[in-house]
């Protein structure tokens, strides 16, 4: 029996998995690492030190920046030298000990020691100034957009190098959602001018410094971004959903990049589900994406479900998949 | 080019900085206010269209009603008190539990730039509130519900028929990551649009038909 790890490389590489890649199985992330805040915990409320505050409201499902009057860290993209200050990324040793503990506990041969990044480049930019006027910014003032998108690159490529120097990680997990369910954000040839020149550089900075595996959430349409994902450096387009058509998407792209997703969270992960539900769902991704190129996994960005259960009845589903098809 | 095509050109472009002059000068050589409005609303129309189609992106349509609003500006000292253009009365809000507003804004916009007079509820709208909008404003034609989680599909029925329960003959559009047709048929709206540009196609045609 193969390894997660090995399994994995089988499976993204075209050769002979000996099962399905079990959702986020071979990715041991490294959450301890120190960063800012971009998460609370429910029904709390922090300000972190770009001054952005994040918001998690009782009885919702997730932390959002707050972007009310008073809240924009930037109103005016032309002035984001004057207000955008860029957190240092030089924390003290120690705060590194968690996270350098865990890294060294896991077996490599097994597991990718993953460094977990979010928010991203584009991320950030609404982030900072909200939706509308980040969307609005690429197009109006792409001068501006162009420098804060750099100077965010920068700030990345710095937390980068202190990732990999104390935890040497052999994969990395970086979210940036660049659309919704049905359409990218922003048109191809503006990603490809703004948000595609700092990938390149940041996912080729990981490379050159050993991260073999590039693992990028987007739990969104995409289609249209596949081929500059590729340019990039993704190997694994994590959060893929089914409004994108998968099987075409391996068709086309398998072993330039690998797709993970197809269970689409909103249709399996509810209050009412049933483990019947998620069976159904696994079945029917499984065998229209088949063994090579795909990872059936919840689209939600990190190894968990909204509702109890839902996470390792998937898990479970899968495994009978595997039974079943290899 | 006469200047109310520029004034139209330069709204599908989402020329903001430029609009308002532009708009001065149609005035100035003569156009009437409310054929530039006309002309501004039907560029909206094919921005929509475009967005429907995938032809655009939510920037350029952002961009798009952004413009159309600067122009509006200009337009409003001239028109005021000429209420013929409005399509009437639009509540519109993200319903309960839901805080998303994203969508929701960019139909506020589209609707907006259609000729409806909004009023934003802004998001997480309990259903009464929506009954007490349509009661403490003009000219209600049309109530607008977005829910963008399956988790408050069940908060979307309730909007829809406490809606409907307190105006039965209101009309009520829905729309929403997880909403279909079929389940917007199923909770009692009079219509569905699966994004903001057809949302203001089927907005006008559910007040006008």
């Amino acid at each position: 029996m193969l390894t997660k790890r090995q399994n994995l490389m089988e499976t993204i590489k075209g050769g002979q998995p000996d099962r399905f890649v079990n959702q986020y199985e071979f990715l041991e992330l490294i959450r301890e690492a120190p960063k800012e805040a971009f998460m609370t915990p429910m029904g709390t409320e922090v300000k972190n030190a770009w001054g952005i505050t994040i918001r998690w409201p009782e009885g919702q499902i997730g932390s959002f920046p707050v972007h009310e009057k008073g809240y924009k860290v930037l109103d005016d993209i032309t002035e984001w030298r004057e207000y955008v200050k860029a957190p240092s990324v030089n924390y003290p040793a120690e705060r590194w000990t968690e996270a350098i503990a865990h890294a060294r506990a896991v077996d490599r041969d097994e597991k990718f020691v993953t460094a977990f990044i979010t928010p991203g480049i584009f991320e950030l930019t609404h982030y900072l100034m909200g939706m509308e006027d980040a969307l609005m910014s690429y197009y109006e003032e792409p001068e501006a957009m162009h420098e804060l998108i750099e100077y965010l690159t920068d700030y990345e490529l710095a937390y980068a190098k202190q990732i990999i120097e104390n935890l040497h990680p052999d994969a990395l997990f970086h979210h940036d959602d660049w659309g919704s369910q049905i359409s990218s954000f922003m048109s191809p040839e503006t990603f490809k001018e703004f948000i595609l020149p700092a990938y390149k550089k940041i996912y080729g900075f990981y490379k050159d410094n050993g991260v073999e595996l590039i693992v990028h959430h987007s739990d969104s349409y995409g289609v249209n971004l596949v081929p500059f994902m590729i340019e990039m450096g993704i190997d694994i387009w994590q959060g893929v959903m089914n409004t994108n058509n998968i099987p075409e998407l391996i068709k086309e792209y398998g072993g330039q990049i690998s797709f993970m997703g197809g269970l689409h969270s909103g249709e399996i992960d509810f209050p009412d589900w049933t483990p019947e539900i998620v069976m159904e769902h696994v079945e029917r991704a499984c065998k229209e994406c088949g063994k090579l190129y795909f990872i059936p996994n919840l689209s939600q960005g990190a190894p968990i479900s909204s509702f109890p259960g839902v996470y390792e009845a998937t898990s479970e589903a899968i495994d009978k998949m595997s039974a079943e098809l290899f | 080019m006469s200047k109310i095509e520029e004034v139209k050109g330069l709204v599908e472009t989402g020329k903001s900085k430029k609009i308002a002059a532009a708009v001065s000068e149609a005035l100035d050589a003569g156009d009437k206010a409310q054929d530039i409005l006309e002309a501004m609303i039907a560029s909206m129309g094919v921005v929509g269209d475009k967005f429907s189609a995938g032809e655009i992106f939510v920037p350029e349509m952002l961009i798009a009603a952004k413009a159309m609003s600067k122009g509006v500006e200009v337009l409003k000292p001239v028109m005021a008190g000429d209420g013929s253009s409005s399509l009437g009365t639009c509540i519109m809000g993200t319903v309960a539990g839901d805080l998303h507003d994203i969508g929701k804004n960019l139909v506020v916009m589209m609707l907006e730039s259609a000729g409806f007079d909004m009023v934003d509820l802004g998001v997480d709208v309990p259903a009464e509130k929506f009954v007490e909008a349509v009661k403490e404003n003009n000219k209600v034609v049309l109530v607008a519900c977005s829910g963008l989680l399956t988790t408050t599909m069940p908060a979307l029925k309730e909007a829809v028929q406490t809606i409907k329960a307190a105006y039965p003959e209101m009309k009520v559009i829905v729309g929403g990551a997880p909403v279909t047709p079929e389940y917007a048929d199923e909770i009692g709206a009079d219509g569905y649009a699966p994004d903001a540009g057809s949302a203001a196609v089927k907005a006008k045609e559910l007040v006008t038909a």
